[in-house]
């Protein structure tokens, strides 16, 4: 499994953890290249669809972040 | 935080919508684990890549997604039947 | 309204077997209220049952569509072509609903997705509990707005019982006493000379079923006022 190059999803709250992971980049952080980032205005506009539509389209791992 | 969102709870009906979806998951056997809930501030930038790392390596101590596990196997049993 | 439970994915699973073309119909009225057969309820199915099949490599088409009302022909009608198209319909509907939906389509595998629990209120978000029995026999003017035939456990309609006891029911700890309820409702109200009233045995012969009721204005016959 080591050619395996995972899908990771991260729904981000515009007002927390955005700002945050544009921030790790502004300080060139290091991290995990897999994760693909979903701005929501708000995580309280996460809807239970999103994640699994996630899944659906193969997502290896989703986090939510706010 | 928890309880310390922008628009004060906001995270925490997040967390309610992530842990019922982890049910979900767990029904269809996807492992729920795959799926997580994190707290962080607008200045956590280490946070985020910690979080990042974290599910990243969870992603791959699973492996891929059951999902994709048949995927990538020829066509399904149903298919040759017909 | 009716309040109503989804069924577990594996009942459903069970039950839809190998189709390859499933229509989910939901319900926009109690169901959809109680969270469990509305168009949102809808979207999650039909995602569950994707996943899985796309798990075990299967392939499965899913057509979702929600209207106003199951238990109301016209609204049933235009579905026609979404039904014809399907292997099979799970109805998101309480078993009114189903029903009249397999009726309408009786060529057609329509099969339940939910469980239907009862008539209730929405105590608070997220909770339900029951509070009519339908029994076509309504006595809550006598008791407060409280009824006994549904919160009582024994369903007394002279109460309490032996079993009460500080308020709560012998059967189930947990539980009020319908009746002390009845009593405090009574209290308040300046009622209290009900609750020495002897109501005669339950009419269970006004709720025998199938149940059917016909509205005097659509009444047949000779001086009715459909003629």
């Amino acid at each position: 499994m080591t050619d395996f190059e995972p899908k990771v999803v991260a729904f981000c709250c515009n007002y927390c953890a955005y700002t945050a992971a544009d921030l790790a980049g502004s300080m060139r952080l290091e991290y995990s290249p897999y994760v693909r980032i979903i701005k929501l205005q708000c995580t309280g506009k996460l809807d239970i669809l999103h994640l699994l539509k996630a899944f659906e389209g193969g997502a290896d791992a989703v986090f939510v972040a706010g | 935080m928890e309880g310390e969102c922008h628009f004060l709870e906001g995270n925490i009906r997040a967390k309610k919508r992530v842990n019922y979806t982890k049910g979900l998951l767990a029904e269809v056997k996807i492992e729920p684990e795959r799926l997580k809930m994190f707290n962080m501030g607008a200045s956590d930038a280490k946070e985020f890549a910690h979080a990042a790392d974290e599910m990243t390596k969870i992603a791959k101590e699973f492996g891929p997604s059951p999902l994709k596990k048949i995927k990538n196997r020829k066509r399904p049993a149903i298919r040759r039947i017909q | 309204m009716i309040i109503a439970e989804r069924k577990t994915f594996d009942e459903i699973k069970q039950i839809v077997g190998d189709a390859h073309k499933i229509l989910i119909v939901g319900c926009g009225t109690c169901v959809a209220v109680c969270m469990a057969g509305g168009e949102k309820e809808v979207g999650i199915l039909a995602s569950l049952l994707r996943l899985d099949a796309k798990r075990e490599g299967r392939e499965l088409e899913i057509i979702e569509t929600t209207v106003e009302r199951q238990c109301d022909k016209e609204y049933l009608e235009p579905l026609a072509k979404k039904v014809s198209d399907a292997d099979v319909v799970v109805s998101l509907a309480c078993g009114a609903g189903v029903q009249f939906l397999a009726e309408m389509y009786d060529t057609k595998r329509v099969l339940p997705g939910l469980n239907t629990r009862f008539i209730g209120v929405a105590e608070h978000e997220g909770m339900w509990t029951q509070r009519c029995m339908a029994c076509s026999d309504c006595i809550l003017g006598e008791t407060g707005g409280i009824c006994p035939v549904t919160i009582c456990p024994k369903g007394l309609l002279n109460g309490p019982c032996g079993g009460t006891n500080e308020g709560k029911c012998e059967v189930d700890n947990e539980k009020d006493c319908a009746w002390t309820l009845i009593y405090r409702r009574l209290e308040k109200t300046g009622g209290l000379n009900n609750i020495k009233k002897l109501f005669p045995p339950k009419r269970y012969d006004v709720q025998t079923k199938p149940g059917k009721v016909i509205h005097p204005a659509y009444e047949k016959g000779e001086g009715k006022a459909h003629e």
